[in-house]
């Protein structure tokens, strides 16, 4: 069953590609031979053409983290086969198609950003909304990822350990390459071995410690890793983790070719099992706050109109890069709930919980939950399948720390790179403060003030809360970013290219509005009253956002419906 | 026969080597960025300093700028362009660090 799943989603995903992408690409975005703005605008330090394999890859290394992994794990709640057909149509329907017209829209605005283009084509204040929602999903996005980083490394004490060891192997690596100015090649060998022996080494010392404990260490470290000078740590570590990425991409896709096993999870367990916050969770509209980045992220759209749509060498790149990117990423979610499927029901039930077929929609969520917590879950299951095929020959308890060490970097990359994004979008939210009160201004937006304020509000939501209210938090701020972004994108066809498929991408656009808007209504009126009751603080934290973020997303569809059909006011 | 096997085996280990070369390119491209998005600020502050006599900032004399000026014209059109895109750095900065 896991190959067979893994051969059918390799298929739809090409198949799709070459008819639905090659449609997008021929009659929405209308890819051009036209020069781009890396060959237009060329200035050889911006705008630079990369060759597309190259910046794939680069593309594909900035959108990929622990979010796709996470997701799928939680969305198992309802059986395999949900969870898998939003990854799959979900991603090919909206979020690949999300990523492409962020990055096809910006090339066509000289390499501007999605915030840009939606100052443009909808209104002003809908660019300035970037902001605000960007700087809760890093407070929610620290919530989340720290929770899980808390669950998994109480679950797996080596996992912490070769994370602490492979930042020292990344701050010799950084020292090789920078004061010793060693041969790239010759460092990044010795940085992988350094990645092994971290490895074994945090497979042979683990480090056992309390939730508490391990919480207090995320915040020093975001804080100290955000004042170390980037060349230094974050630099090197980040090269190290890419290569993470490929070697568990890689193990796992073998694994899951190879593996020939059945499934032991529920394809189907009900409409709404429990999954968020203990209450009864309707597949739609929950399961886009569940499953984010595998199928649909946000992010995305900022990460390709960012120095992706600069780079870009030919428009007819952007349909394999934007588009196949995403669908890479959904290809990645698709291992997870594989693995998942699989093995997760006798590892969860090895840890002594209650989790059988017949009760996996009440009791899933709650026994994956308080056995390993997701990432980890993901990661033995990982290692199980592993251990099915031929590549048994490698030691299973060290496939596990592999999987944990990408997982894990993946998460803790975010935490202490949110730092740096919070306090630009801090300055910008603030900025009309600055003339009715400067001092105030300049003391919030002080470099250490402004940078640790996500960091704090992020780590106490991570220490007091529960994942299963986190994730889904920080997944309707994912979604609604997206949920903006798309219809930017919508309006971009409608307006800019004039396209007569619009409603290929104002449907899905609509769909993804309304699905997310009831979906943070749902959460806020059925979930978060039991939080506020036994967590007040973390509750009313996160009853805020969510509504102001719910606000601000009213205030955008009514400025797109009145917008949509203006002209342009360069055309009018 | 066997120059067929040696081309299916040549051909096989050129499209391994393109993966890793492809691979290392672009993982090489992306810790870069860090760098260049550092050298960004510093060019800022390099023309600050050298354009600074011109909008009355006392540092360095004008005859230095003018002297050093030459040097510059690349990084003005650069920095010109950039100019423009000056409010517009949340995208630059969310494909910088890896979130989410």
């Amino acid at each position: 069953m896991t190959t067979l799943i893994v051969v059918v989603g390799l298929a739809v995903y090409v198949l799709l590609y070459l008819t639905y992408g090659k449609k997008l690409e021929r009659s929405v975005v209308k890819a051009t031979d036209d020069e781009t703005p890396s060959q237009r605008m060329f200035d050889g330090v911006d705008y630079v053409p990369a060759k597309a394999p190259v910046l794939f890859g680069h593309h594909f290394a900035s959108i990929a983290g622990a979010a796709p992994i996470v997701g799928p794990v939680l969305a198992m709640a309802w059986g395999w086969v949900p969870g898998l057909l939003w990854v799959w149509f979900g991603n090919i329907f909206i979020g690949a198609v999300h990523d492409y017209l962020a990055l096809m829209a910006s090339v066509r605005y000289d390499g501007r950003s999605v915030q840009f283009v939606a100052s443009d084509v909808i209104a002003k204040r809908t660019g300035k909304t970037f902001y605000w929602l960007v700087f809760f999903l890093l407070i929610l996005v620290i919530g989340a990822f720290g929770a899980v980083l808390g669950n998994m490394f109480i679950a797996n004490g080596q996992v912490p350990s070769a994370y602490i060891l492979k930042l020292v192997a990344a701050l010799i690596l950084g020292v090789l390459l920078y004061r010793v100015k060693m041969n790239f090649t010759a460092a990044t060998i010795i940085g992988i071995i350094m990645l092994v022996l971290a490895i074994i080494g945090g497979h042979q010392f683990p480090i056992n410690a309390s939730r508490d404990v391990w919480m207090l260490v995320m915040f020093f470290y975001i804080i100290i890793a955000s004042a170390v000078p980037v060349n230094i740590l974050l630099q090197p570590r980040d090269y190290l983790n890419s290569w993470l990425l490929y070697i568990g991409l890689a193990i796992g896709g073998i694994a899951a070719i190879f593996s020939f096993a059945g499934f032991t999870a529920p394809a189907f367990t009900s409409f709404a099992p429990i999954v968020s916050g203990g209450q009864p969770s309707p597949f739609w509209p929950v399961i886009p706050l569940i499953i984010a980045c595998g199928s649909l992220s946000g992010f995305h759209a900022l990460v390709g109109s960012g120095t992706t749509s600069k780079q870009i060498e030919k428009e007819k790149h952007g349909l394999p890069i934007g588009y196949g990117a995403m669908l890479t990423e959904g290809f990645l979610s698709t291992i997870v709930i594989i693995s998942v499927s699989g093995f997760g029901l006798s590892i969860i039930q090895g840890a002594g919980q209650d989790l059988t077929v017949a009760n996996w929609g009440s009791a899933y969520a709650g026994a994956m939950n308080a056995s390993f917590g997701a990432a980890t879950t993901f990661t033995n299951s990982y290692a199980a399948m592993v251990d099915s095929t031929f590549l048994t020959i490698l030691p299973t308890e060290i496939v596990k720390v592999i999987a944990g060490m990408w997982v894990a970097s993946f998460a803790m990359t975010t935490l202490d790179t949110t730092n740096r994004l919070g306090r630009y979008t801090l300055s910008e939210i603030l900025l009309p403060l600055k003339a009715k009160n400067e001092s105030m201004f300049n003391f919030l937006t002080n470099r250490w003030i402004a940078s640790t304020i996500p960091a704090i509000i992020g780590i106490y939501l991570a220490w007091s809360g529960s994942f299963t209210i986190l994730w889904p938090s920080f997944g309707s701020a994912n979604q609604l970013i997206a949920s903006i972004a798309l219809l930017t994108g919508a309006a971009w066809v409608m307006k800019r290219q004039k396209a007569k498929n619009a409603n290929i991408v104002l449907i899905p656009a609509y769909l993804l509005w309304i699905t997310v808007t009831a979906a943070i209504i749902w959460f806020s009126v059925v979930v978060l009253p039991g939080t506020i009751e036994a967590n007040p603080t973390t509750g009313i934290v996160v009853l805020i956002i969510e509504i102001v973020m719910l606000i601000m997303n009213f205030v955008f569809i009514i400025d797109f419906l009145k917008n949509k059909d203006k002209p342009l006011a360069s055309e009018a | 026969m066997h120059g067929g096997k040696g081309g299916v085996f040549a051909r096989i280990f050129g499209y391994i080597r393109f993966f890793f070369s492809t691979m290392d390119q672009s993982h090489r491209n992306k810790v870069t960025e860090v760098t260049e998005f550092e050298v960004k600020e510093l060019e800022n502050l390099f023309v600050l300093l050298l354009m600074g006599s011109f909008t009355g900032i006392p540092s360095p004399p004008s005859f230095v700028a003018a002297e050093l000026l030459p040097h510059l014209e690349h990084e003005i059109k650069v920095l010109n362009e950039r100019a423009k895109n000056s409010f517009d750095s949340l995208a630059d900065m969310a494909s910088l660090l890896d979130i989410d």
